[in-house]
C-alpha cells in the first residue's frame, strides 16, 4: 500500500512545483493591479527559452556546468526586468478604472503578440537543455528512480512560498503592496507612489513566471505553445485558489496536481480532464475560490 | 492583372458610392476611404496572389503542394522530411526536372491544425499548376485530407500516412501511399521481440494520444497476444501529442514494472521521453521498443539493446542502400547541407518524389507523350511498382503501398559517433499485410506462432 | 434607409465575390460562420458580461452535427436546425448556473466549462476521435444528393441569407425590451431588480441565444470545413471570437460580421506573405481598442454605442 502512495504523493508534489511557479505571479499581479494577465503563460515561455538559450551558451563555449543553475535565476531577472516595466507601463497603465473586458481584451492582444515573437525570436524548433537535471542525479523513492532535480523544484517552490510570505509580513515594500491591495485611493491619499509599487508588483510576477519556465526547462522541452497550455493552466489553479492568495494558489497547485496524477494512475484517458474538472467543482462551490473572499460589488 | 486592375476601379467607385449616399455625413472622408480601400486592397492582394494560371502544353514548371510540420514539436520529424525534398528537387531539377519540366514545391506547415490544412490544401489544389499533392506527415491530416483529394479529384500521394484507417474502404482513386502502413510495421515489431526475448510476460505501451498511437496500440497488442496469449498489457497510457513533460508517465511506467515498454512516440515527444526516462533507469529495467527510434539516433544517446526500426525499408545505413550508389550519394549530399544524415522520414520524403517521378514517366508513356492530367497521373500510380532508393514499393489495388520492414537493436559503431542499427532482419511486406479489403485486427487475430517460424530471424539480414 | 442601402450593397457584393474569385467562398463561408459567433458573444457584452468560453458552444453544434451525419440524418436542413438546438440546450444548462456570477467570475467559469469540453472531446479518443476529429460528410439538400463543389456553394448563399435574416432578428431583439434590459443590466442592475424585471431570465435568455448563435455558426464550419476537431472548443478560439466582436464594433449586429471578413480576408492575403500572423492580430487588437474603441463599425457611424 505504502508503496503505491509514495510514487503518487512524489509525483503530485513534482508536478504541483511547475504548476504553481506559473500560477503564483498570475495571481500575484491581480491582487495588486487588479488585472488578469493572459499573456502570463507567455512570460513563463519567454523565460524557459532565455534559460534554455544561455544554458546551450554555456555548453558551447565549454564554461562550467554549475554555471547553468546561475543562468536559471538570471534569466527570470532579465525577463522580468525588461519586460515587466515595459509592458506595465505601456499597456497595463492604460487599462486602469476600465471594465475587465478591456483588460483581457489588451492583455489576449499581448498575448498573441508574444506568441509571435518568440517563435521569430528563438525559432519554431523545440529546445532541450538538461544540464542542470544531469547534475543532480537521481534517487530511489520506494522502488521508482526520481530525479533529484524535481525534489529541489519542490524545495524551490516550497522557497517561493515562505518568501513571499515574509515579504509582504515582514519588510516595507510587503506592508506598502498590502496598503495599495486594500486600499488603492487611501494609499494614494497618504503619499503611497503608487505607479512605483505597480512596476515592482508586476515586475516580481513577471520574475515568478519567467523562473517557473526557466525552471521547468530541464526537465521538459521547449516549443512553440507552450505559453497558451500553461496559460490555461495556471488560470485554472488561480480560480481555484482565490484571485489574489499566495497561499491560496499553493494549495490549489497540490489539488491541480494530485488530480493529475489520480487521472494517469487511475484513469489514463482523462488526464486532461482533471485539473479543468477540478476547477470547475471547486468555482461551482465557491465561485471566489477555496481561499478568496466576497468583494462587494459597487454599482 | 486585369483582376487587380478590376479590384482598384470598385475600390474607387465605393469610395464614390458613399458621396452618392453621404455615407460620409459628420465623418472624414479620409477615414471611410481608408477603411474602404484596406478591405478592397486586402481582397486585391489576396485575388491577385492565389489567380490561376492559365494551364498549357507543358506548363513552365511542376506545382507540387508537400505537407509537412515545420515548426514545433513535431518539427523534429517534420524538418528531415523538408530537406529531403529540398535536396531531391534541387538534384531533379538539375538534370532539368521531371520530364523536362522544373519541379517548384509549395510548403504547407502542418502545424497550423486541420483547419489550415484544409484551406491550404483548397488553395493549391485550384491552381491548376499543382498537379500532385504530397500529404500529409501526421494521420489526423491524412485522415482529414483524404475524402478533399477524392472530392478535388488531385493526386495524393500520402509520403508518411501509415495510419491503417486511410484506405480502408478500398475505393479510393487519388490518394496513394507508397510508404507501409501501420499493420505490417507493428506486427513486425511484436515479432522480432519474441524471437529476441521469447519470455516476456508484460508489456506497457506509451503512445501519442491520437489514430497513430492509437492505432499502433491495438496492432501491435493484437499480434502478441495471437502469437504468444499469455503476455499482459499493465498500462497503457496516451499522453497529448506535443506534450513536454513526461516525469509522470515515467514514474506511472515504473511503478508497473513492465518487461517491456513499447512506445511509438515521434519528433520532439520522443527526444524529451528519451532524455527524462534515461536518467530515471527506464532503460535499464525494461526492455524498450522506440517504433521510431532511428530518428533520434543522431541526437539523443541511447543505449545499446533498444529495438528499433526505421517503419519501413528506409534505413540509408542498411546492405540494400550501401549497394546502391545512389543512395549512398544522396546520404552524402543531406550529410554535407544538412550536418547529419538522412533519418528514415527524409528517406520516405525522397523514395515519394521518385514515386511521384516514375508516375508522371508512366502517365506520359500511356498517353503518347502529352503532359499527364490528373486523372492520368492518378490512373499511372495504380499498380504500380517503383524502384526506390532502399528497396521496392508495389501499389496494390487499394492504393497501399507494400514495403520491406527493417527492425534491429541499437549498436555502438565504431565508426560513427551514434549508435546504428545492429542484429537487422528484413521482413518482406507482403507476408505482413493482410489480404486487400480484410479487416486488418481480423487477421491478426488468425494469426498463429508458427507463422513466426517461417520468417527470417533476428541478424539475418547483413 | 442609408445604413439598408449600404448593407445591400455590401450583401450583393459578398454574393457575387466568388464568381469573380472561386477560392474565396471557403473563407467567405468560414468569415460569416465566425460572425455569427462572435455576434453571440457581442449580445453578451451588451450586458457586459465577457464571455471567453463561447467556443464550447461553436463546438458543440459542430460536433452534433458529425454524430447525427453519423447516426444516420443527412439532410441539411435537419442537421442544422437540431444542431443549433443542441447548442441551445448546452447554453441553457450551462447558462443557468453560470449567468449567477458577473465580470472576472463569469469570464473564468466560462474559460473553465469550455475547456473541460475541449478536453473531453480531444480524450475520448473512441467517441469523439480525440484530437483527429470526425468528418463531416456532405449532406442532401432537400433530398438530392449534391456533389462538392455544388454543395460548397449553396452552403455559402445559404449562410449568406441566414445572416441577412438572424441579423435583422437579433436587431429585432436588441430592439425590444429584452434587449435594452442588457444594457440596463450593465449599467445598474439592483435597480433594475427592483423594477421588477428578473435579471436572471433575461441574462438566461441572452445566453441561450448567444449559444445559439455561436452553434449556428459552429454547424456552418462544420459543413465549410468537412471535419470538427476539438481545437474548435480551445480558449485561444474564444479569445479570437471576442477578438472579433470588439474589432467590428458592439455597436451593432453588422459589427460581428464586419470584423469577421476583415480577420479573415486580411488572415488570407497576410498567410501568402508572413508566419507572424499572430502578431498582426494582436498588434491590431490592441490598436483598436486603445484608439477606436468602437470599433471598425464605428467608423461607419455617429451613434451612441455603448462604449466598453
Amino acid at each position: 500500500m505504502l508503496n503505491a502512495i509514495i510514487p503518487l504523493l512524489l509525483d503530485s508534489l513534482a508536478s504541483a512545483a511547475l504548476i504553481f511557479f506559473a500560477a503564483v505571479g498570475m495571481t500575484l499581479v491581480f491582487s495588486v493591479l487588479r488585472v488578469l494577465n493572459v499573456a502570463h503563460g507567455s512570460l513563463y515561455s519567454i523565460g524557459g527559452y532565455v534559460a534554455a538559450s544561455i544554458c546551450l551558451f554555456i555548453a558551447s563555449r565549454q564554461l562550467s556546468p554549475y554555471l547553468s543553475f546561475a543562468a536559471l535565476l538570471f534569466s527570470a531577472v532579465f525577463v522580468a526586468a525588461i519586460f515587466g516595466p515595459l509592458i506595465e507601463r505601456g499597456l497595463v497603465r492604460w487599462t486602469y478604472g476600465k471594465s475587465e473586458a478591456v483588460q483581457i481584451l489588451i492583455t489576449f492582444g499581448l498575448f498573441l503578440v508574444l506568441e509571435d515573437l518568440q517563435r521569430l525570436i528563438f525559432g519554431v524548433q523545440s529546445f532541450y537543455e538538461d544540464t542542470p537535471m544531469r547534475l543532480l542525479g537521481t534517487t530511489s523513492i520506494g522502488g521508482v528512480v526520481y530525479l533529484n532535480y524535481q525534489i529541489f523544484l519542490i524545495g524551490m517552490a516550497v522557497l517561493v512560498v515562505v518568501g513571499l510570505r515574509l515579504l509582504i509580513n515582514h519588510t516595507r515594500l510587503g506592508r506598502l503592496i498590502t496598503a495599495v491591495v486594500t486600499d488603492r485611493e487611501m494609499a494614494q491619499s497618504i503619499g503611497i507612489d503608487t505607479n512605483r509599487i505597480f512596476i515592482l508588483a508586476f515586475s516580481l510576477g513577471v520574475f515568478l513566471a519567467a523562473l517557473g519556465g526557466a525552471l521547468a526547462t530541464p526537465t521538459s522541452g521547449i516549443a512553440p505553445g507552450l505559453g497558451a497550455d500553461t496559460m490555461v493552466l495556471a488560470f485554472a489553479v488561480a480560480a481555484i485558489g482565490g484571485l489574489g492568495q499566495i497561499e491560496g494558489a499553493a494549495v490549489a497547485s497540490l489539488i491541480v496536481g494530485l488530480a493529475r496524477v489520480l487521472a494517469i494512475y487511475l484513469a489514463p484517458s482523462l488526464d486532461a480532464v482533471a485539473p479543468y474538472a477540478a476547477m470547475l467543482v471547486v468555482l461551482l462551490i465557491r465561485p471566489y475560490g477555496l481561499f478568496g473572499s466576497v468583494t462587494a460589488r459597487r454599482i | 492583372m486585369a483582376l487587380k486592375g478590376i479590384s482598384i476601379v470598385a475600390a474607387r467607385c465605393l469610395s464614390s458610392l458613399d458621396l452618392l449616399f453621404r455615407l460620409d455625413r459628420g465623418l472624414p472622408q479620409s477615414n471611410l476611404r481608408l477603411v474602404v480601400d484596406g478591405l478592397v486592397g486586402a481582397l486585391a492582394i489576396g485575388v491577385v496572389a492565389t489567380t490561376p494560371v492559365a494551364a498549357q502544353e507543358k506548363p513552365s514548371s511542376l506545382g507540387l503542394g508537400i505537407f509537412t510540420f515545420t515548426s514545433g514539436p513535431a518539427a523534429a520529424y517534420g524538418m528531415p522530411g523538408k530537406n529531403a525534398a529540398d535536396l531531391m528537387i534541387d538534384e531533379m531539377n538539375a538534370k532539368g526536372g521531371i520530364e523536362g519540366v522544373p519541379v517548384k514545391a509549395t510548403y504547407v506547415d502542418e502545424a497550423q491544425g486541420a483547419q489550415g490544412v484544409i484551406a491550404e490544401y483548397r488553395r493549391l489544389a485550384a491552381d491548376a499548376q499543382n498537379q500532385v499533392m504530397v500529404a500529409a506527415l501526421s494521420s489526423a491530416n491524412c485522415l482529414a485530407l483524404a475524402p478533399l483529394a477524392e472530392q478535388l479529384e488531385v493526386p495524393t500521394v500520402g509520403w508518411n500516412c501509415d495510419t491503417h484507417q486511410l484506405l480502408m474502404d478500398g475505393k479510393s482513386k487519388y490518394v496513394f501511399r507508397p510508404n507501409g502502413n501501420t499493420v505490417p510495421e507493428f506486427i513486425a515489431y511484436a515479432i522480432y521481440l519474441l524471437d529476441r526475448k521469447p519470455g516476456v510476460k508484460t508489456v506497457a505501451i506509451i503512445n501519442p494520444d491520437y489514430a497513430f498511437g492509437h492505432d499502433a496500440a491495438k496492432i501491435f497488442t493484437a499480434a502478441l497476444k495471437a502469437l504468444k496469449p499469455d503476455v499482459e498489457i499493465v498500462a497503457e497510457l496516451y499522453p497529448k501529442l506535443g506534450a513536454p513533460n513526461y516525469q509522470t508517465e515515467i514514474s506511472r511506467l515504473a511503478t508497473a514494472r513492465p518487461d517491456v515498454v513499447f512506445s511509438n512516440l515521434w519528433g520532439a515527444d520522443l527526444e524529451n521521453f528519451v532524455r527524462q526516462a534515461a536518467p530515471r533507469g527506464i532503460f535499464t529495467s525494461s526492455q524498450v521498443i522506440l517504433a521510431l527510434g532511428e530518428t533520434v539516433l543522431q541526437r539523443v544517446p541511447l543505449p545499446d539493446g533498444v529495438i528499433v526500426g526505421v517503419l519501413g525499408d528506409g534505413w540509408w545505413m542498411s546492405p540494400d542502400a550501401k549497394a546502391n550508389p545512389e543512395t549512398v550519394k544522396f546520404a552524402e549530399a543531406y550529410k554535407t547541407r544538412f550536418g547529419e544524415y538522412p533519418v528514415f522520414p527524409s528517406i520516405k520524403m525522397a523514395n515519394t518524389l521518385i514515386y511521384v517521378k516514375a508516375a508522371y514517366k508512366a502517365a506520359m508513356l500511356k498517353n503518347g507523350g502529352k503532359w499527364p492530367t490528373r486523372a492520368e497521373l492518378a490512373d499511372a500510380m495504380k499498380d504500380s511498382k517503383v524502384t526506390t532508393l532502399t528497396g521496392t514499393v508495389q501499389t496494390r489495388a487499394d492504393n497501399d503501398g507494400v514495403v520491406d520492414q527493417i527492425v534491429g537493436v541499437t549498436v555502438k559503431a565504431p565508426a560513427q559517433q551514434f549508435p546504428v542499427i545492429g542484429d537487422m532482419v528484413r521482413y518482406k511486406g507482403s507476408s505482413l499485410m493482410p489480404q486487400v479489403g480484410q479487416d486488418p485486427l481480423a487477421w491478426i487475430a488468425t494469426l498463429k506462432p508458427e507463422f513466426a517460424k517461417s520468417l527470417p530471424k533476428p541478424g539475418s539480414y547483413k | 434607409m442609408r445604413t439598408i442601402a449600404a448593407a445591400a450593397i455590401a450583401v450583393l457584393g459578398l454574393a457575387v465575390l466568388p464568381i469573380a474569385a472561386p477560392w474565396l467562398q471557403f473563407v467567405l463561408t468560414l468569415a460569416i460562420a465566425k460572425g455569427f459567433a462572435a455576434l453571440g458573444v457581442a449580445v453578451l457584452l451588451r450586458a457586459g458580461l465577457i464571455s471567453i468560453g463561447h467556443a464550447m458552444f461553436f463546438a458543440a453544434s459542430a460536433y452534433s452535427v458529425a454524430f447525427l451525419a453519423r447516426v444516420g440524418i443527412h439532410d441539411l436542413g435537419l442537421l442544422l436546425i437540431l444542431s443549433v438546438l443542441a447548442g441551445g440546450i448546452v447554453g441553457a444548462v450551462v447558462g443557468s448556473f453560470l449567468v449567477r456570477y458577473r465580470a472576472i467570475f463569469f469570464a473564468m467559469l466560462n474559460l473553465a466549462v469550455s475547456m473541460v469540453c475541449y478536453a473531453l472531446c480531444a480524450k475520448l479518443y473512441g467517441l469523439t476521435g480525440g484530437t483527429d476529429g470526425m468528418p463531416v460528410p456532405v449532406p442532401t439538400v432537400f433530398g438530392v444528393e449534391l456533389a462538392e463543389p455544388a454543395f460548397k456553394s449553396v452552403l455559402f448563399y445559404l449562410s449568406l441569407a441566414l445572416m441577412v435574416l438572424v441579423g435583422l432578428s437579433i436587431q429585432r431583439y436588441l430592439n425590444s425590451p429584452l434587449g435594452h434590459a442588457l444594457s440596463a443590466v450593465h449599467t445598474n442592475e439592483i435597480r433594475l431588480e427592483y423594477l421588477g424585471i428578473p435579471v436572471w431570465a433575461i441574462l438566461l435568455i441572452a445566453y441561450v441565444i448567444s449559444a445559439a448563435l455561436a452553434g449556428l455558426g459552429g454547424a456552418i464550419a462544420g459543413f465549410a470545413i468537412g471535419r470538427v476537431v476539438p481545437d474548435f472548443a480551445f480558449w485561444t478560439a474564444s479569445g479570437h471570437l471576442v477578438l472579433i466582436a470588439v474589432l467590428g464594433g458592439i455597436g451593432g449586429v453588422p459589427g460581428a460580421f464586419i470584423g469577421a471578413l476583415f480577420l479573415e480576408l486580411l488572415h488570407s492575403a497576410a498567410v501568402t506573405v508572413t508566419d507572424s500572423w499572430n502578431l498582426i492580430v494582436g498588434m491590431t487588437l490592441i490598436i483598436v481598442i486603445m484608439f477606436m474603441p468602437q470599433g471598425i463599425y464605428g467608423l461607419f457611424t455617429r451613434k451612441e454605442a455603448s462604449s466598453l
